[in-house]
């Protein structure tokens, strides 16, 4: 079942992935679907309830912001546990995609 | 579909939650759509880039309703956490649903036997001493008071059981939300 694979592997990225953007700088939900869209191929509208969830484990905060046209933005940022979680996860991921490469390599 | 027509059918989805989450979720897609606008597209190519309505109303409802279960350690939040993953339709939880059925009648059972004990306790202790019992009334106290504390204890460690079971659960609709499935298929 390569799809269900594939599927299980982006679930576990995702999270990951929306950390990662965050810690690089604060951004807004649209911004941070379209870029992860593009790259992992999600269906956009997943990142918000992702978000929510994020958001009700502490890990992100929201702030708002006027926009020059339009209502004011809802930006993203990492809080200090977001940034630990985001850390603690890169090394894990780091590690596991280290060690699956490594075999992947020795299956060739 | 339009930005009206998507909307609509998230907010039908989404009936039953508190109304500011209502208002909130509605707002970030609202934006999302008018973002997409700005950069662009079509109506119709943001909602299909967005995904199913309906699905999305489903996770976003599922994720509210196991959220109270973490505030709210009680009866009807963990009937509610239950259902919300059970309507998530991951098809592993309809294989999963016998074993859950299973455990879920072995703990009704244990909890009805725990409740029997603490009264068969009870009626030994109050009864007991006057039904001239062999060893004398004292023994007969002592041993209703024994029953009623280990049935006490038992439906303790029942309702940590019963905490930990459906935590499990809500760790595994978490798991199984179809969070990635794209868009398009959907």
């Amino acid at each position: 079942m390569p799809e269900a694979i594939e599927i299980q592997l982006k679930k576990g990225a995702l999270e990951l992935c929306v950390l990662a953007l965050l810690h690089r700088q604060d951004n807004y939900a649209y911004e941070i679907a379209a870029r992860l869209a593009d790259a992992i191929g999600m269906g956009e509208g997943t990142i918000y309830p992702l978000m929510r969830r994020l958001q009700t484990d502490g890990l992100v905060e929201t702030y708002l912001v006027e926009s020059p046209a339009g209502p004011p933005r809802k930006y993203y940022k990492l809080s200090e546990a977001g940034k630990r979680s985001f850390i603690s996860q890169q090394a894990a991921w780091s590690s596991f995609s280290g060690a699956v490469e490594d075999i992947l390599g020795g299956a060739k | 579909m339009t930005r009206q027509a998507f909307i609509a059918r998230l907010r039908e989805g989404l009936r039953g939650l508190p109304p500011q989450a209502i208002a909130d979720i509605v707002a970030d897609y609202d934006t999302h759509f008018a973002d997409g606008a700005a950069a662009g597209r079509t109506e119709a190519e943001v909602a299909e880039a967005l995904g199913d309505p309906a699905r999305l109303a489903r996770e976003l409802h599922a994720e509210s309703t196991l959220t109270r279960w973490k505030e709210e350690r009680s009866p009807s939040s963990a009937a509610a956490a239950v259902f919300a993953v059970l309507g998530l339709g991951a098809i592993d939880i309809l294989i999963l649903l016998p074993i859950l059925m299973t455990v879920g009648a072995t703990l009704f059972g244990l909890i009805i036997a725990v409740i029997a004990v603490f009264f068969a306790g009870g009626v030994v202790f109050a009864a007991g001493p006057f039904m001239d019992p062999p060893g004398g009334a004292i023994t007969a106290l002592l041993a209703g008071i024994g029953l009623m504390a280990g049935a006490a204890s038992g439906g303790a460690v029942l309702s940590l059981v019963s905490i930990g079971i459906i935590n499990a659960l809500v760790w595994y609709g978490r798991l199984h939300y179809r969070l990635l499935k794209p868009a398009l298929q959907s």
